[in-house]
């Protein structure tokens, strides 16, 4: 069995571009790919966040502005100084100028805006928004970096368990379903696909109206009753209540689409030539389900998934006000109804890294499932 | 007449119809066949006339639409269409026979490296260690022609021709009675399709392996070929030692098809057969080639048997005079000696 192939040309590739591939260690090149898949993120982040700040000064206009209100306050203010009116107009016109100056000094407005909106951004990307306005944290500080850390992990516990839940009740429905292509359970899911056009907040006044106001056996919203309770246990209890009635809504409106589009994804590739294969080669049926249906639909399924947590995070300010949930979401709401400018930014930013680290979570598991996803390797050269 | 054991593989009264929204598909209406020890039987024939659905039904691949299946497949005289699903996935399933696909390519699953989908075979049937299953398919590597080193590649770092290796490679692995080949070659360039075929042969002449092989390439096949059998319509026409068949086709489907061979040399304009295939929902009740035939006659309008002229078989009223009835419990013996 081990003789030479003889035949002419047999051997189309050299042997040296295998040996290639050998020189660098996998985890470095997942390393190096991380890396950059970090930096690009953070670059994203940063041109996000900068054009907020471009669009909130509206480019630098409303520096004129401010320029504008500052002459004419300053000059309201000389009018009524006896001492002022007695000086002669042109020591007049320089003492309003010097005056003019000192409050734009005061106020950072002697830079060109293009200078202050990179300081402007330096501030919002290391979370350095100064005091709110009117808010407070619940430790009682102004700081707007303390209210939004404070805030942060009711979000992530609510956004976490239920995307977690969510991914797998429907990857697990769904590989079901096409197993059984075509029968009442996978009808019924199809059909009730459309629930998702309401979003999950819809949903959720129907579930307290019900469960919380009639039924009376869950909560109306809120992380945690009050008083708190005093063992891990009950604490822990309390908080699964807490979260039974949002994540059955955001069940409602992701799970019948998700199960929908990925039975779709599992029946498309079934029908690929090497699970036939596959089934030749005599393997069982639940090992060509897993080895050869479930993993090479995997990188699909997670692109379809990343696409709807962003979705997801989106709609997450209506989400939490409707729940009371302690979260950020809320937090932006009530900001917004008193104005409070330097927490409605921070927040903003506070998002804008939360999708980049979703996205960057994402790309990494997709990397695992995916050999085909270029982690910087050598680049294997076949015709 | 001839013992079943003479047989490898005799396929006898084969049906498969498929079921659609318009009726049944007569994909394959009451096929024999049957193969020797160490032959190779070429199947030719048009697209759709049944081909692959042959092989699918030797290794029992049906989709889920199936409306008929039955007959019966003796593989080294025993009938594996009495077997259970289960009984015919441990004991038949690259037991005994391995496949390649049509458009092999794709047979290779792109997330699992292709040295372990190669062995995963021997692990599974054969209870063998990962590592011992692995040295196999590495000297399995170095007789089809595939480096080494590509053991632990993934099937999209190679090339197609290197992908079509590995997927004979892989249908060595269990050292199987009978290979079952559909269109190995046929997204692959000329030379590398030489380079197969080459290969091919080794493994028939060293191993003693026999195959199916379904193909629209007469050319490269009549290489490779023992035996030759021709389908139309769902049903063998011809079957016959390949000598006799290139130098002669008797069928006169056969005729047209071997005369709509290119040939490099030569001047003779390359003849077409007119007309389509029937459809294979409501076949016409007499001979399927009838309304295509230049020879066609009044008795075509009945359905020809299986006349035996010269140890060859052919499905044609042209042959009533010449040849006996094939009867189907004794099937003469054309292969196999």
């Amino acid at each position: 069995m081990t003789e030479q192939v003889m035949t002419v040309g047999s051997v189309e590739e050299p042997q040296k571009e295998s040996q290639a591939r050998g020189g660098t260690p996998t985890w470095i090149r997942v390393l190096r790919y991380t890396a950059v898949r970090i930096v690009m993120l953070f670059i994203t982040v940063v041109i996000g966040v900068y054009l907020t700040i471009l669009i909130a000064n509206m480019g630098g206009h409303v520096d004129e502005i401010r320029r504008a209100q500052i002459r004419e306050h300053v000059a309201l203010m000389l009018q009524n100084d006896p001492t002022f009116r007695a000086l002669p107009p042109e020591a007049r016109q320089k003492r309003i100028e010097a005056e003019v100056r000192k409050a734009e000094k005061r106020l950072g407005l002697d830079k060109p805006f293009l200078v202050r909106s990179f300081i402007f951004l330096h501030q919002a990307l290391t979370l350095d928004l100064g005091r709110a306005e009117n808010m407070t944290s619940d430790s009682g500080s102004r700081q707007v970096r303390l209210i939004i850390l404070e805030r942060l992990p009711p979000t992530l516990v609510l956004f976490g368990t239920s995307s977690m839940l969510i991914f797998f009740t429907s990857l697990i429905i769904s590989l079901a379903l096409s197993r059984q292509y075509g029968s009442f359970w996978d009808r019924l899911f199809v059909s009730l696909s459309p629930l998702s056009a309401a979003p999950g907040w819809f949903y959720g006044i129907f579930l307290i109206t019900i469960f919380a106001a009639w039924l009376k056996i869950l909560p109306f919203g809120g992380m945690i009753s009050t008083p708190p309770p005093e063992t891990t246990w009950e604490y822990l209890l309390d908080l699964g209540k807490h979260l039974i009635l949002p994540i059955a809504a955001q069940m409602l409106t992701s799970l019948f689409i998700s199960v929908y589009s990925w039975r779709t994804f599992f029946l498309i590739y079934s029908s690929e030539d090497y699970v036939e294969v596959a089934k030749a080669k005599g393997l069982p049926p639940r090992m060509v389900e897993r080895r050869y249906i479930l993993r090479p639909t995997l990188p699909t399924i997670i692109t379809s998934f990343a696409l709807s947590l962003i979705s997801v995070w989106l709609g997450q300010i209506i989400f939490e006000t409707i729940f009371d949930w302690p979260g950020l979401g809320r937090t932006f709401y009530q900001a917004i109804q008193v104005f409070d400018t330097a927490v409605i930014v921070g927040i903003t930013v506070l998002y804008a890294y939360l999708l980049a680290i979703t996205v960057f979570l994402l790309d990494i598991i997709y990397a695992i499932v995916d050999p085909r996803v270029d982690v910087g390797g050598v680049q294997s050269t076949t015709a | 007449m001839a013992s079943e054991q003479r047989y490898l593989l005799k396929v006898e009264d084969l049906v498969l119809y498929f079921q659609t929204r318009r009726g049944l598909v007569q994909a394959v209406d009451h096929v024999d066949f049957h193969l020797g020890e160490n032959r190779a039987v070429v199947i030719i024939g048009e697209s759709g006339c049944g081909k692959t659905s042959l092989t699918r039904a030797i290794m029992r691949l049906l989709p889920r639409n199936v409306g008929r299946f039955e007959g019966r497949v003796y593989l080294d005289g025993e009938d594996i269409m009495l077997l259970d699903d289960e009984e015919f996935r441990t004991k038949i399933r690259w037991n005994k026979i391995t496949w390649v696909p049509q458009a092999a390519m794709n047979a290779l699953n792109p997330v699992i490296r292709v040295g372990e989908q190669v062995a995963e075979p021997l692990i599974l049937h054969r209870k063998m260690s990962k590592a011992e299953a692995l040295d196999r398919a590495r000297e399995l590597f170095q007789y089809v022609g595939v480096p080494e080193a590509f053991l632990t590649r993934y099937p999209f770092e190679l090339s197609g021709g290197m992908r079509q290796r590995v997927a004979i490679a892989m249908a060595l692995i269990t050292d199987p009675r009978l290979i079952v080949l559909d269109e190995p070659t046929s997204a692959l360039d000329v030379l590398t399709q030489a380079n197969i075929y080459n290969v091919l042969k080794k493994i028939k002449w060293e191993l003693g392996a026999s195959y199916i092989l379904i193909t629209h390439d007469v050319a490269t096949a009549s290489e490779l070929a023992d035996d030759v059998a021709v389908m139309y319509a769902g049903q063998i026409v011809e079957m016959s030692d390949a000598e006799s068949f290139f130098k002669e086709p008797l069928h006169p489907y056969a005729r047209l098809l071997m005369a709509s061979v290119p040939r490099l040399h030569g001047d003779e304009e390359l003849e077409f057969i007119p007309g389509q295939p029937p459809s294979l929902l409501n076949p016409p009740k007499g001979c399927r080639f009838a309304d295509r035939c230049p020879l066609a006659f009044a008795k075509c309008q009945e359905e020809p048997p299986m006349f035996r002229v010269d140890g060859r078989m052919v499905k044609c009223w042209l042959f009533e005079d010449q040849g006996e009835v094939v009867i189907r419990e004794e099937t003469p013996a054309v292969a196999g000696d």
